[in-house]
């Protein structure tokens, strides 16, 4: 038996991969984000779980049934309904717990905050963005090389209203664990309430040509108070 | 008897009786040499396309921009993508196909001999105008799946684009003809006792994937035919500003392009499956449910395609989440299916079985990653990032390209005559599991870190981008060994003749393709077993061992002992 345990450790290992997975995502820094770092642990533990069981069953047999020179015929079994019946019903009743927890925090996340949020015009263009605050007029816009940092208040719930002239990009802040995408003749919008102070980085994940690399940009959290200050300070566009 | 009992002769042709010159092969009509052809174009675009991504590997090694500028990288990354795709993993399943599935089904070639060798040639030419854009100031540079309006005539001035979509519209029609040839040779060209419930599953499969592609490509050439409209006559099809829709593409594409990972991975799940039970002894266990499931693949992979389109945020992200996620069902069961053929069976370790056991581990983790990406608002976060490219690179080399090589090992000494040198199999198998997972392993934390796909480059600022883009880089440098490795054991093995000679059987093979000649002679068979079961070449070697007279030649391996219980279904 001590030569067997030699092939199981590889697969112990790939596991202790796997469960690393969990503390790699970004931190989740808004209440959207927090409910999705709990759906992604949740998938993780499944396919963890998954992953154990069936690599542990291919490496069992590949190990106990190997040919040691023996070379009778082994009994030629080819069917057996009862199994079969089971692993069929095992994925499904697995992956129908996987939809229903999918869809509770989809349609949470994407329902429409009630109240009034801050409006956030967002412009993806070849190759930077334009950030707008619709109800003041404040407007950032970034050139490559020289990211924006668009300045929002923790607590407050933002509308992000996601448009594009050219051609699709996507708004993506890995710490907020979404993105949405800019489309040409589409108006997308985005809602999210950030709940941790601090700065992020963003930048188009869309493929939208030759200087798509350089569509960085960077939102900065901070309290409402110092968010009202600093919006004050700023001056309108015409 | 064992490879290494067979002494050296001289080399056969490929095709036993028939001269094997140039202008042979350009006129040949023959399954067997146009599957041939098929292959090594396949394999020549895995190489050039495989150069581009090593080319691509070193730039991204460190931040900052070294040897490339930007409109070279995304020239790498479009003609990478699109080789792999169209002009590698297509060829290899469609020269697969050509020259087994008359085999299989002991039939004397494919039903329309003339239309599959103007189906090759199509298929060259489309790779060929495809990668011609390098010549003439620069490739295509929007991503293999060339989403509008950045592939439009504004955004993608240059005939780089024009020539990309002309050479996909090659290869779409000429996977459209190939399939209908496979259909109509499957249906009509079948051995008397071929009943259609004893057809191996690698043809199987096949059929199944013939009618994805009869029923998808076609979506393709359409969208391609109208981009051309768009960027050479005017057309609107895609440009908002005109009431065209940039979405309508991405709808169009999704269609083919979803059930086109299909079209490359269920073909080599019938790789495995033939290889799986010869190596374990064993009949395919579950054999009715096994080619269910491909079916339910087939019908799910319609339903499927907005779940490349999560973050648009204009679909329905329910629906396509529960269709997404039914998929992973019929999937999951063929690994209970591997599984239990397998076991209690008498499994033996040569390179093709090396091949599908790193299959399993490999398409597994490609498997698991998948119903994240199916879960709409997990996708939001992964999408677009390394993770999408761990998770298809985990599928499509773990899956596809692993079984490829198990292919090859398994059937090149049936297409040449010749058996491949297995410490050098055993070798490129190591190397090639080692760089994939150094390779592919750490994409998925990249993308979770929030690094997007198809960037030329990243900020020095985000400090484990770096280290991991280091490990990267390391891996894909032995997964560039491991090809020389196995490049040097086809030259060796094959062309220059220093391989064993091959028997007719070398691996106790149950199909009919091992019941003729290596390589098999014109026309395929001068004579044809008795077809009782789905493994007529296997009772054929039973009934041989059964009528042996008492006392005869000791038994070979595989041999049943005397008393033996057969269980059959």
């Amino acid at each position: 038996m001590g030569r067997h345990r030699g092939y199981r450790r590889p697969v112990v290992a790939l596991l202790a991969v796997a469960l690393a997975l969990g503390a790699c995502t970004a931190p989740p820094a808004t209440v959207e984000a927090d409910r999705v770092q709990g759906l992604y642990n949740l998938f993780l533990i499944a396919a963890a779980a998954v992953f154990g069981v069936v690599a542990g069953l291919i490496g069992w047999n590949i190990v106990r049934y190997r040919a040691r020179g023996d070379e009778s015929l082994p009994v030629q079994t080819n069917t057996n309904l009862a199994l079969e019946l089971l692993w069929w019903a095992l994925p499904t009743l697995l992956v129908i717990g996987l939809f229903v927890a999918s869809a509770a925090v989809l349609n949470t996340n994407d329902a429409k905050h009630p109240g009034a949020p801050l409006r956030v015009k967002v412009e993806g263009f070849q190759w930077q963005w334009r950030f707008t605050y619709l109800d003041s007029k404040v407007q950032l816009t970034g050139i490559p090389g020289s990211p924006p940092e668009l300045v929002l208040p923790v607590g407050t719930t933002v509308d992000f209203e996601l448009v594009s002239d050219d051609v699709i990009h996507s708004f993506f802040i890995p710490s907020f664990l979404v993105k949405r995408d800019t489309i040409p003749g589409v108006d997308n919008h985005l809602e999210l309430t950030i709940n941790q102070q601090g700065t992020y980085t963003g930048q188009c994940a869309e493929f939208c040509g030759l200087l798509h690399d350089q569509m960085l940009f960077s939102i900065r959290a901070v309290s409402a108070s110092e968010f009202a200050a600093w919006l004050a300070s700023q001056r309108p566009s015409p | 008897m064992t490879t290494a009992e067979l002494e050296r002769g001289t080399p056969r042709p490929a095709v036993a009786g028939t001269r094997t010159g140039i202008v042979d092969y350009l006129t040949t009509t023959d399954h067997k040499r146009i599957g041939l052809l098929y292959l090594f174009t396949g394999l020549g675009f895995f190489l050039l396309s495989g150069a581009l991504s090593l080319v691509m590997r070193a730039e991204l090694t460190f931040p900052d921009l070294q040897f490339l500028d930007e409109s070279t990288y995304n020239q790498l990354f479009t003609m990478h993508g699109t080789g792999m795709i169209f002009f590698f993993a297509s060829p290899v399943v469609f020269g697969l196909a050509n020259y087994f599935i008359p085999l299989q089904i002991g039939a004397p070639d494919v039903a329309f001999p003339r239309l599959n060798a103007l189906t090759y040639w199509l298929a060259l030419a489309g790779g060929l105008i495809a990668f011609s854009g390098f010549l003439v100031g620069g490739a295509a540079a929007f991503g293999w799946t060339g989403y509008a309006p950045l592939s439009g005539a504004i955004f993608s001035p240059g005939n780089g684009s024009n020539l990309w979509i002309i050479g996909l519209a090659f290869a779409g029609t000429s996977g459209i003809l190939g399939a209908i040839n496979f259909v109509a040779t499957i249906f009509s060209m079948r051995a008397p006792g071929m009943s259609m419930f004893r057809m191996p599953v690698f043809t199987w499969n096949m059929l199944v994937t013939s009618l994805l592609i009869m029923l998808t490509f076609p979506v393709l050439t359409g969208a391609l035919a109208m981009l051309f409209i768009d960027r050479t006559l005017g057309g609107h099809f895609f440009d908002p500003a005109a009431g065209g829709s940039a979405i309508l593409w991405q709808h169009l594409f999704w269609f083919f392009g979803h059930p086109e990972v299909y079209i490359l991975i269920l073909p080599f799940f019938g790789v495995v499956t033939e290889i799986i039970p010869v190596f374990s002894g064993k009949p395919v266990f579950g054999y009715r449910g096994f080619i269910f499931a491909t079916m339910l693949i087939g019908v799910l992979s319609y339903s499927v395609w907005a779940h490349h389109m999560f973050a648009t945020g204009v679909v329905s992200n329910l629906f396509f989440a529960i269709t997404s996620l039914l998929i992973a069902i019929p999937t999951g069961v063929k690994f209970f299916n591997w599984i239990a053929t397998m076991w209690r069976g008498r499994v033996r370790f040569q390179t093709p079985m090396l091949f599908c056991i790193g299959f399993l581990f490999m398409f597994l983790i490609g498997g698991l990653t998948g119903p994240f990406l199916a879960s709409p608002a997990i996708d939001y976060d992964v999408t677009d990032t390394y993770f999408v490219v761990a998770h298809f690179h985990y599928v499509l080399f773990g899956g596809s390209v692993f079984a490829a090589f198990a292919a090859l090992y398994f059937w090149l000494p049936k297409m040449t005559g010749r058996m491949l040198n297995e410490p050098l199999g055993v070798t490129h198998f190591w190397l090639t599991l080692a760089g994939m997972n150094l390779t592919f392993f750490p994409m998925h934390l990249l993308g979770l870190e929030g690094m997007p796909r198809r960037i030329a480059d990243y900020p020095a600022s985000h400090g484990d981008w770096t280290l991991l883009n280091v490990i990267i880089t390391g891996g894909s440098a032995i997964l560039a060994i491991s090809v020389v490795v196995l490049a040097w054991n086809v030259i060796a093995s094959v062309f220059m003749g220093r391989g064993a000679v091959a028997p007719d059987d070398p691996w106790g093979g149950y199909s009919l393709e091992w019941a003729t000649s290596s390589p098999p002679p014109h026309h395929n068979f001068t004579s044809l077993p008795p077809i009782r079961s789905e493994r007529p070449v296997f009772d054929a070697r039973m009934t041989a061992i059964a009528s042996r007279p008492v006392g005869g030649e000791p038994p070979v391996p595989t041999d049943p002992s005397a008393d033996q219980e057969m269980v059959r279904g």
